[in-house]
């Protein structure tokens, strides 16, 4: 899966796009995001309150739509994209 | 309006080179900028007020020193679909770069080469259109304007947001915000806005465009214009169009103070 982070996550990453292997045999989106924080260690207490949820104002996204924390069940597969941003602030 | 600068040793003549090569290749007109300040009007220096001069087949040369180079591609947006700067680099505009010249780090590098001799034209023309397009708040009133429903449009109603370097005078000033977006998502979200709006009873164009990369204090940030039959509609689309551009558009927005950097969302 393909992920995509965006403002200070993605300095805290140190990386913008990143690729993750999962290893399960129905891949969900929290397989995923474990597999990021893997990777990416420094990003887990940016991105898990200390009940190990996910951050409730963070935006967590499955191919641009909007799943957030309920979503983390939902399947994903290798084409897939996720993305993971704060709040927005265009404008 | 695409735009692309050029920087170094000879860029003048490289900007030329890709004038002609487009005015002969594409459909859409070209301005050539010289910010080199190598050839100054008439020998005598530029003009205060600005100059125009046209030849004999009918280009017109213009100087002038009362614009800035953004300020003069505002200006030049609304009539020209491609403009070559030689001679400036900025922080936010697409730029080739010859030889051994410093641009800020946020500038997008298109090329780089060791002279002006080794630049290819042909790959400059080949990128040329793919580039992110120079925008201006005059560019969108003119689509805006350029619409089917036009004969039953009474109002235009846009905003303009820009960097505010100070929110109360006690503030550290704003020097820079930098914004980065979503790509792709930004562009479907902003897309279900517009077609919310404009299916309003009377509301008939919608138009946005927010830019990206590093911003300086008093420069324009983003633009929306509506396009209705009357002004109340105007004004409300256009209320309604930046308020949820900011609540629902992934875009991001740093800011760099005097007291120092950070994201607004951390505020």
């Amino acid at each position: 899966m393909h992920w995509k982070l965006f403002a200070d996550l993605a300095e805290v990453a140190g990386d913008r796009e990143v690729d993750v292997d999962v290893e399960a045999d129905a891949p969900t989106v929290d397989d995923a995001l474990s597999a990021l924080l893997d990777a990416y260690p420094a990003l887990e207490p940016r991105v898990l309150t200390d009940a190990g949820k996910l951050e409730p104002h963070l935006n967590l996204l499955k191919n641009g739509e909007q799943i957030g924390e309920p979503g983390l069940s939902t399947p994903v597969d290798e084409g897939d994209e996720l993305a993971l941003f704060p709040p927005v602030s265009g404008g | 309006m695409q735009t692309l600068c050029i920087v170094g040793e000879d860029c003048l003549s490289a900007a030329e080179t890709l004038t002609d090569r487009l005015t002969t290749r594409r459909e859409g007109r070209v301005a050539t900028v010289d910010c080199t300040g190598s050839r100054p009007v008439d020998g005598a220096g530029l003009p205060d007020e600005g100059e125009f001069r046209v030849d004999g087949d009918g280009r017109w040369v213009g100087a002038g020193s009362d614009r800035s180079a953004t300020e003069l591609l505002d200006s030049l947006a609304r009539r020209y679909d491609y403009a070559l700067l030689a001679g400036v680099v900025h922080h936010r505009l697409p730029t080739v770069v010859l030889g051994d010249v410093e641009t800020p780090p946020s500038t997008p590098i298109v090329e780089t080469t060791p002279t002006a001799a080794e630049l290819d034209p042909e790959t400059i023309l080949g990128r040329i259109d793919e580039l992110d397009p120079y925008i201006s708040l005059e560019t969108l009133v003119d689509r805006a304007k350029a619409s089917p429903m036009a004969d039953r449009a009474g109002a235009i109603a846009t905003f303009t947001g820009r960097v505010r370097a100070k929110d109360d005078p006690a503030d550290a000033r704003t020097e820079r915000l930098t914004f980065e977006k979503y790509e792709g998502v930004a562009e479907q979200r902003l897309d279900a806005i517009r077609q919310d709006l404009t299916a309003r009873e009377g509301v008939f164009e919608v138009l946005f465009h927010h830019r990206v990369g590093p911003i300086d204090d008093g420069e324009d940030i983003v633009f929306v214009v509506v396009l209705a039959g009357h002004r109340r509609q105007a004004f409300r689309a256009v209320e309604d169009g930046i308020d949820r551009l900011k609540d629902e558009v992934p875009i991001f927005k740093k800011e760099s103070t005097t007291d120092g950097d950070f994201w607004l969302h951390e505020r």
